[in-house]
């Protein structure tokens, strides 16, 4: 059992998603970086899409109420546990009876913390992850507050692992994000999508504080519409990572929360780059890059190397 | 517009288009138009009912039909040409008719506080725009932008009214709203910019149980004063 004695800014109960319903509307709601929700699955030995709690910001604290081990991965954190130095991405064994207190976010944005067992919560339409925005699934529906307990199944110990530095990617401003075109790319002006790509500083975008988990709004030089083309198209079935281009040319990438969209379609963030999503925070300096399809696959092969390599390792470690 | 001339006007004729590495886009046309929205019904039901294992989402809208796909278990080249086998097959698949639901609202007051800005932008009384509204059998053309929310078409050209300049923060679970030609349901609390005529008890969406959703695509729905 572990109970909530700081929430931080913002933490919410997330899992590897909610699939099969988005004919009714119903988004993903997965955690924004997938590949950390895996790699912290695989430190603690539970399946690879099990739920973790997704947090925003210090403060975020734990009581355990079991002898288990628990684990950090996503931004880079400082944290205390029982008076202890921990950080994200190494395991740590915990008592019951410790706290756990995150001090400081060193790198990145969204950090995301679980234990050995899964989190006793019930499953929502086939899934963890909390949808804010209709108050379901997760916990009771809603981000956790001071006081929460969450039960624990098949609680235990196990052996501590630490993700080598080479295997944690990077999560620092600026960031580059690389895209595939979109279905209304040709809509806009040519030269306004070669600025766009210039290597300067005109064509870097900063994240807008309005950015939310629904999407991330980027505020730099708008990009410019071919005359005669209609801004907004009919509504229609979009991606996770889809750079939508509403009507004042600032891109929004969509994230995990919604299926359908009815505005211009730049681009879709490349499946490698979507974990990258959760860690562009206000005011950070974001670069895009057109990749084609293949490009695209082989920056998935590379991260799904990481992957492998890691749980290898993993494997050959004596029990 | 280069882009758009590639499949303008060839509605019934079915155009594959591939969207990022795991989405395929098939393309029934690009008007909102209720034939074409069948056949993207049509289309949908069939590929649902295939229960193809690496489809993880279909997604129907107006006029498309977006596929989502795990890129790990099938590559895009495989997936179109069984797609394309299927196409064959379409035709003879027995669609399901569409069901009616009749949808209870109390129009106006608190309920719908737009209801006298709609009245007056049409020069109807509040009593034309409720009759009107509740004449007209609605087709679902699509549902989304929450679970549930169904996209209602086509509203009597007498109640094209613009959507809110400033949309509402919070707009109440159950409200019936306008925007442009069509009419929606809130199925959750949630911002947003249409003009909210009456609201309904009516459960759209249910995440304790299943089916969840009480309207699927193609569906029709009738509203009724109360």
């Amino acid at each position: 059992m572990i109970e909530v004695v700081h929430p931080g800014i913002f933490s919410i109960v997330v899992d590897g998603g909610r699939y099969g319903y988005a004919d009714y509307g119903v988004p993903s709601s997965a955690a924004i970086d997938l590949f950390a929700l895996k790699m912290l699955n695989a430190m603690l030995n539970n399946p690879p899409s099990a739920p973790a709690i997704e947090v925003i910001g210090s403060g975020f604290s734990l009581r355990f109420h079991s002898d288990i081990t628990c684990a950090i991965t996503g931004a880079k954190v400082d944290a205390l546990c029982d008076g202890k130095s921990v950080r994200s991405w190494s395991s740590f064994e915990v008592k019951s009876g410790d706290t756990m207190k995150i001090k400081d976010i060193i790198e990145g944005f969204r950090y995301y913390v679980s234990f050995s067992g899964i989190m006793d919560i019930q499953k929502i339409i086939n899934s963890f992850s909390t949808n804010l925005e209709c108050g379901f699934g997760g916990y009771k529906g809603r981000p956790l507050k001071k006081g929460d307990i969450i039960g624990l199944s098949s609680p235990r110990i196990e052996r501590s692992s630490t993700v080598p530095e080479t295997m944690i990617p990077n999560m620092k401003s600026p960031h580059e994000i690389n895209f595939i075109k979109g279905p209304e790319y040709a809509y806009f002006e040519s030269e306004s999508l070669k600025r766009l790509f210039e290597k300067n500083t005109l064509s870097c975008y900063n994240v807008s504080s309005k950015s939310n988990r629904t999407g991330i709004r980027l505020e730099g030089v708008p990009l410019l519409f071919k005359t005669g083309v209609e801004k907004s198209i009919i509504s229609e079935g979009i991606l996770p990572g889809t750079i939508q281009i509403p009507g004042d040319g600032l891109p929004i990438i969509m994230l995990n929360e919604r299926t359908i969209g009815g505005y211009a379609r730049l681009g879709v963030v490349a499946r490698a780059d979507r974990d990258l999503l959760a860690h562009l925070k206000p005011g950070d300096k974001v670069k895009l890059k057109m990749v084609n399809e293949s490009d695209a696959k082989l920056l998935c092969k590379r991260k799904t190397k990481v992957y492998n390599a890691y749980t290898k390792t993993k494997k050959e470690v004596p029990k | 517009m280069g882009f758009q001339a590639e499949y303008c006007g060839v509605v019934n004729i079915m155009e594959y288009q591939r969207y990022s590495e795991e989405g395929l886009r098939i393309i029934f046309g690009n008007t909102i138009d209720l034939s074409v929205n069948k056949e993207v019904r049509r289309y949908y039901l069939y590929l649902k009912s295939l229960g193809i294992k690496e489809i993880i989402d279909i997604i129907p809208s107006y006029c498309s039909c977006l596929v989502r796909f795990d890129p790990d278990a099938i590559t895009f080249k495989k997936l179109i040409s069984r797609l394309k086998n299927e196409e064959a097959h379409i035709n003879d698949f027995d669609a399901p008719e569409p069901i009616i639901h009749e949808i209870p609202v109390v129009y106006g007051g608190e309920n719908g506080p737009d209801l006298s800005f709609v009245a007056s932008y049409t020069n109807l009384s509040e009593k034309e725009v409720i009759d009107i509204h509740t004449s007209t059998i609605y087709t679902v053309y699509t549902i989304g932008f929450m679970p549930g929310f169904p996209y209602l078409a086509t509203l009597d050209k007498r109640l094209n009214v613009p959507r809110l300049e400033t949309p509402r923060t919070r707009v109440p679970k159950g409200s019936v709203g306008l925007a442009q030609l069509q009419t929606g349901i809130y199925t959750y609390e949630s911002p947003g910019g249409w003009q909210i005529i009456g609201k309904t008890e009516s459960m759209l969406f249910d995440h304790t149980k299943e089916p969840y959703c009480l309207m699927m695509m193609g569906d029709k729905v009738r509203f009724i004063s109360v």
